[in-house]
């Protein structure tokens, strides 16, 4: 007689219970538990298309081969590698990349930084001088191409503006000569990305608190020091972000040198990308473009690894 | 935010930032005056005259829109996923997406052209949309997942509590509070797609089934030494960009922004 109770005891809760907490507990584990389906999408665009081209990349990297399907390819092993190690035009290229990092991402830094600053000072037109700056980031460095090089060529626009202002002796084929050609290269890189820099610094500063700035201007420091000692420290995070950009940007240049200066003259303006379409495209030796195409994928992952950890601690610090 | 007191300063800064803004407004004028030299709009008309410039823009609308719809399937799926589902090794297969986030295009050359001819997909737009999309996915998903991951867990677990299954919570109620990362997605997909050259210039090579990027030199290859038509051409396909980008200025500059800072 006195289980009965009990018995009700223990059941009346749990049928109080029934209509409202199985509901709202069991569909967790089940409902909300079962997420590979939603990913699946992804990673077979990401399988299929890019880890199935490193693993042919890597594969073809080890052949001696014209790329087409029907002529036989042989193997060489790590000969491509070793070849490749040897070859003075591969190591031409990195160090192009690693100038043309430095460079660029110093100008579009210090000029980026600059513009966002004078366009947070109330200037006129401000809205207009944004637009212009902003504008070569969205159009394609193959619809400009054509036009720098009209501007750069030997009897082209610059060359007559420079005339016109009395600088005529400045005047040269900027194109024909190795250096300039690479000067151009970087110029037209920093004339289509400092718009981004801009608008990355103008948003960083626009998170600094006014009393901040009020702060140092009481205590007498100038429009210049309040930028150096106070802004720019403010927009570490910003400047950090843009580097990592600009390394990876770097090592994946190909538009530019491949449409302005087809990577010359003699190799002047060649970069890994334009070096592995020569190599597989004009030359036909896949094996070998494979291998540079390898490298170039561990050169660009280990960047991005590096400087990701980089990223995280000066978050941290 | 930094106030100029002195008007000698307010100058001082006026002039310097005319002086930093004429080199980047330089090539755009010369891109238009030389587009007119000669034989002025007949440039244009010469352009237009080839026939090809709406196929090209067809195309290039069809790769645009295409890459996008993928993308934004692939990246709003995957995010939530990963940010509000349990699944197993879900960092380790988050980790293996990121790995190809510094993929250089150069890299997919070899085997999309091997396996483009093996499979005879040479010359069709899916041959530019696929590489295109995958190289997109991994930094939408990286963007869109810790946008996901701040949307509270409570608003979907009152949806289930209502009887939604997980499928109904992602549609009607996570979905409509994600439309700013949309935004973002979209515009730089749009632009990176509509912007491509190396993979279009690769796999297309029917005029008939090429991309705005490459008119330029198309109708350098059709009229060499045209030098007015080849910049007539690069007018024609700038416009829309620089249109698009005036009308959706907010949503550009945004776009941009997000997706330099992941």
């Amino acid at each position: 007689m006195s289980a009965s109770p009990a018995l009700m005891h223990g059941r009346v809760p749990r049928s109080q219970q029934s209509p409202m907490n199985p509901r709202a507990r069991r569909p967790r584990p089940t409902a909300f538990g079962r997420g590979l389906p939603w990913i699946l999408p992804a990673l077979v665009l990401v399988i299929g298309m890019i880890y199935f081209s490193i693993g042919y990349t890597g594969w073809v990297s080890t052949l001696d081969w014209n790329g087409f399907i029907l002529t036989p390819s042989e193997p060489v092993g790590w000969a491509n590698y070793a070849a490749m190690l040897q070859d003075p035009i591969f190591w031409t290229a990195i160090e192009h990349t690693v100038i043309f990092f430095v460079v660029t991402f110093t100008v579009q830094t210090v000029v980026g930084f600059v513009f966002a600053a004078i366009m947070h000072s109330k200037v006129h037109l401000a809205p207009v001088y944004k637009v212009i700056i902003f504008i070569p980031t969205v159009l394609a460095p193959a619809t400009m191409a054509p036009v720098f090089r009209l501007i750069f060529d030997a009897n082209g626009t610059l060359n007559g503006v420079l005339d016109a202002v009395g600088l005529g002796a400045l005047a040269q084929p900027w194109l024909a000569n190795g250096t300039t050609a690479m000067i151009v290269v970087m110029l037209v890189t920093i004339w289509q990305w400092t718009g981004l820099t801009f608008i990355l610094f103008y948003a960083a500063m626009s998170q600094i608190e006014p009393e901040v700035l009020e702060a140092a201007r009481v205590d007498g420091a100038g429009a210049i020091r309040t930028l150096w000692s106070i802004v720019w420290p403010m927009c570490s995070g910003t400047t950090i972000a843009l580097a990592t950009l600009g390394v990876i940007g770097a090592l994946k240049t190909f538009d530019v040198p491949y449409l302005v200066t087809k990577g010359g003259p003699n190799h002047a303006t060649e970069f890994l990308g334009t070096y592995i379409y020569q190599v597989m495209v004009q030359e036909k030796h896949f094996g070998y473009a494979a291998a540079i195409s390898v490298a170039l994928l561990i050169l660009a992952v280990a960047a991005g690894v590096l400087m990701s950890r980089r990223n995280r601690a000066g978050e941290e610090s | 935010m930094f106030e100029l007191r002195s008007r000698t300063s307010r100058i001082t800064v006026q002039v310097l930032a005319t002086l930093i803004v004429l080199p980047y407004l330089f090539p755009l004028v010369a891109m238009v005056q030389g587009s007119l030299a000669g034989e002025g709009l007949g440039n244009y008309a010469k352009v237009f005259a080839t026939g090809v410039v709406p196929t090209y823009f067809m195309n290039s609308i069809i790769v645009a829109s295409s890459t996008i719809a993928l993308v934004y399937v692939c990246t709003m799926l995957a995010a939530f996923g990963f940010a509000k589902l349990r699944i197993a090794g879900k960092e380790l297969w988050f980790w293996f997406l990121l790995l190809a986030l510094t993929m250089p295009e150069a890299v997919l050359l070899t085997p999309l052209f091997v396996t483009a001819s093996t499979f005879d997909i040479y010359n069709e737009l899916i041959a530019v949309i696929l590489p295109l999309a995958a190289l997109q996915v991994p930094f939408t998903v990286l963007l869109a997942r810790s946008f996901f991951a701040g949307i509270p867990t409570e608003l979907m677990e009152a949806g289930i509590i209502d009887g939604a299954n997980v499928m109904r919570v992602f549609w009607h109620i996570v979905l409509p509070l994600t439309r700013p990362i949309a935004g973002a997605i979209v515009v730089l997909t749009l632009i990176n797609s509509w912007n491509a050259y190396l993979i279009p210039m690769l796999m297309l090579n029917d005029p008939s089934k090429q991309v705005v990027t490459l008119l330029p030199s198309f109708f350098t290859s059709q009229y060499t030494n045209d030098q007015t038509g080849v910049l007539a051409a690069a007018v024609i396909t700038a416009v829309p960009v620089i249109a698009a980008y005036l009308l959706l200025q907010r949503s550009f500059e945004r776009g941009l922004a997000a997706g330099a800072l992941k």
